[in-house]
């Protein structure tokens, strides 16, 4: 997963969905009780307006009585609508045709609101003047006949006052339903972020820990804190990591003791063997003397008394590397020089065709260099076929040698099984002439080499012609460190 | 799915938000009906007259409620100029006049007003200018309930009994 990728995948995690839900709850409470409270607001701060107005006309229009003359004339009108007309608004009075108005301005009334005056109601009205909000109040003059009848006088008045304070207040409230909304919902994405942090901190470390026990760090252990779910979750890994350690411990023992064992076991062996191929020695001399059987049987003592002295080597030098006690000794060598020497040494010279390009250096120890390589030619001509190739190349820091036969090649079954210890790869032959350790040898001799946290390889693999291809790969400037012998 | 519900999430919260910021401020109404209209005292006499066919009140001004006999000769009299200037007119013919004082009855309950002239041949709209205005005075009088029904009575016969149509 690419670091975008992955950064995309935590934003849309844990926290962001946190963030989302905190937010989400925090703006729908406030939205819902500051708009409730605002429209309930609203509601009373008109209902009040609307109400004094409507009783301050009725009272002035009680001041008004008794009435003297009907019809009215357009003087007695205007008379009546400037007297209704104050600071708070102006009247707007009707006689029939007649009409009267305080002020020159366009009266907004309404065909509905004069139905409903005529009708002989109080009736009012909220309406948009020119963007503005005004209250339109209007009602008959009716006059008192005796017996709780009226009958009506034909005279309508209209008050045309503006809600432009109470708009100013209702502002006010919004303003501050709004500045309450955004306030509510920092608080609630600083306290979504304060969750966050509180559940993803243990997840976080929980992630780290585990992390840290599958890299092999088996005392990894997590602080318990509190008692909720993910308190258990840090418990359970304790207690996992916990077993896990104990096993691993116990599996470590036991391998180390069946390492010292064979440890032991040939080392124990070394001295009696001294002694037996001391004998063998005499006895091969002896051998073509002794007649018959007893001459056989002393050539076959001797070649299974090397057989054995051989094994015994093979297996002291693997547990070597299996207590990490097997060291480098580096020189600096000429790489092509040291091979010619192995192969002359075992008078191969003439049988390999050698690809070595001289004046290659490298800081290697020249004898696992040489076990290496004697290992990987003789098995060549043990199970693959002439010509046996050995090819020397060098790159900036790696030295490659490749020891390829023209056999069969490898089984791909057999392949991932080649360096393993005492692994036949013809079953059916139970013995084979080497000690079945050779090329397991070899390959921890090839990681011995390590430089700047690289080890040297060894990698079995078949050429696209047919035959088998052992590739050695070494650092040029391998390192003496404290190594400890890889495990298979 | 996350990403799918988030986005509505966040739809919602914009279409309340919409909604919320849409319905701010004072929003026009609909007309909202209060109590009746306010009653006052008149300090006149009231006569009915007829304007665009209408029946309709007008008020003079007087010193004293005169009795009802005399508001009928006021009625009778027709309306004044100013009157007729705003479009007044009446259907009373000017020769019929009270003879009498405006009586009470009992059977029909009400009231009765004995007319000089002929009270059959009188349109619906003077005989409803009369009764009204004979009402409202006797009202003003203290004599007799506004929705009284009135019989009017002439030489030729009666018309009525009928109450005042205007409330």
């Amino acid at each position: 997963m690419s670091g975008w990728r992955r950064a995309a995948a935590r934003a849309s995690g844990l926290r962001l969905r946190l963030l989302l839900a905190f937010a989400l709850l925090g703006l729908t409470t406030t939205a819902v009780v500051a708009s409730g409270s605002y429209f309930q607001a609203r509601r009373v701060i008109l209902q009040q307006a609307q109400d004094a107005a409507v009783v301050s006309l009725t009272n002035e229009l009680a001041t008004i009585y008794p009435l003297h003359k009907l019809p009215p004339t357009q003087r007695d009108l205007d008379m009546l609508a400037q007297r209704l007309s104050g600071r708070d608004g102006y009247a707007v009075v009707f006689y029939h045709d007649l009409r009267a108005q305080g002020l020159t301005v366009a009266d907004p009334l309404t065909p509905e609101l004069r139905q409903a005056v005529r009708n002989g109601r109080v009736a009012w009205q909220r309406v948009s003047r020119d963007g503005e909000p005004v209250l339109l109040i209007g009602t008959q003059l009716r006059i008192d006949r005796s017996g709780g009848a009226s009958r009506p006088s034909g005279i309508e008045v209209y008050t045309v006052r503006s809600l432009v304070p109470e708009q100013q207040s209702i502002d006010r409230l919004a303003t501050l339903a709004w500045v309450t909304g955004g306030l509510s919902l920092a608080l609630a994405v600083l306290l979504a972020l304060l969750a966050a942090r509180g559940v993803l901190r243990p997840v976080r470390e929980l992630g780290r820990a585990a992390q840290r026990l599958g890299e092999g760090d088996l005392t990894t252990r997590l602080t318990v804190r509190g008692s909720d779910e993910l308190a258990d979750v840090a418990r359970t890994f304790n207690d996992t990591a916990g077993t896990l350690e104990r096993q691993v411990g116990e599996l470590r023992r036991m391998e180390a003791d069946a390492r010292r064992f064979v440890a032991d076991v040939s080392h124990e062996l070394r001295t009696p063997l001294a002694a037996m191929t001391a004998v063998t020695d005499v006895l091969d001399e002896e051998a073509d003397r002794l007649p018959g059987d007893a001459g056989r049987a002393a050539r076959l003592v001797s070649e299974e008394t090397q057989n054995l002295t051989r094994l015994v080597n093979d297996l002291i030098e693997v547990s070597r590397f299996d207590s990490g006690t097997a060291r480098l000794a580096l020189d600096d060598i000429d790489v092509a020089a040291a091979v010619t020497a192995t192969l002359r040494a075992r008078g191969w010279i003439d049988r390999v065709h050698a690809e070595l390009p001289p004046g290659i250096i490298a800081r290697l120890d020249p004898r696992r260099l040489d076990v290496i390589v004697a290992n990987l030619v003789g098995n060549a001509f043990r199970h693959g076929a002439v010509p046996v190739t050995v090819r020397l190349h060098a790159e900036p820091d790696w030295i490659v040698i490749e020891v390829a036969d023209h056999g069969p090649g490898l089984d791909p079954d057999v392949l991932p099984h080649v360096f393993d210890r005492f692994y036949k790869a013809e079953t059916a032959r139970t013995r084979s002439e080497g000690s079945g350790l050779g090329l397991a040898i070899a390959w921890e001799n090839a990681r011995l080499h390590r430089s700047a946290g690289q080890r040297g390889s060894l990698v079995a693999g078949n050429a696209s012609t047919g035959g088998a291809v052992f590739t050695l790969r070494l650092p040029r400037a391998a390192a003496d460190q404290a190594a400890t012998g890889g495990v298979r | 799915m996350t990403g799918r519900r988030a986005t509505r999430a966040l739809l919602a919260g914009g279409a309340l938000l919409a909604l919320l910021s849409a319905s701010c401020g004072v929003r026009p109404s609909g007309v909202i009906n209060g109590g009746p209209a306010p009653v006052g005292q008149s300090a006149g006499v009231g006569v009915y007259l007829v304007r665009h066919g209408e029946l309709e009140l007008t008020m003079r001004q007087s010193g004293a409620q005169p009795a009802p006999a005399e508001t009928l000769k006021l009625l009778v009299a027709g309306p004044d100029e100013a009157e007729r200037d705003q479009g007044f007119t009446s259907e009373v013919p000017a020769d019929l006049l009270p003879v009498a004082a405006v009586t009470a009855t009992t059977d029909p309950p009400g009231l009765a007003v004995t007319m000089s002239g002929a009270v059959t041949t009188l349109s619906a709209t003077a005989v409803d200018q009369i009764v009204c205005t004979v009402t409202d005075a006797v009202a003003a009088n203290g004599q007799g309930a506004v929705y009284s029904p009135v019989t009017l009575i002439g030489p030729d016969g009666t018309r009525g009994p009928r109450r005042c149509p205007i409330k």
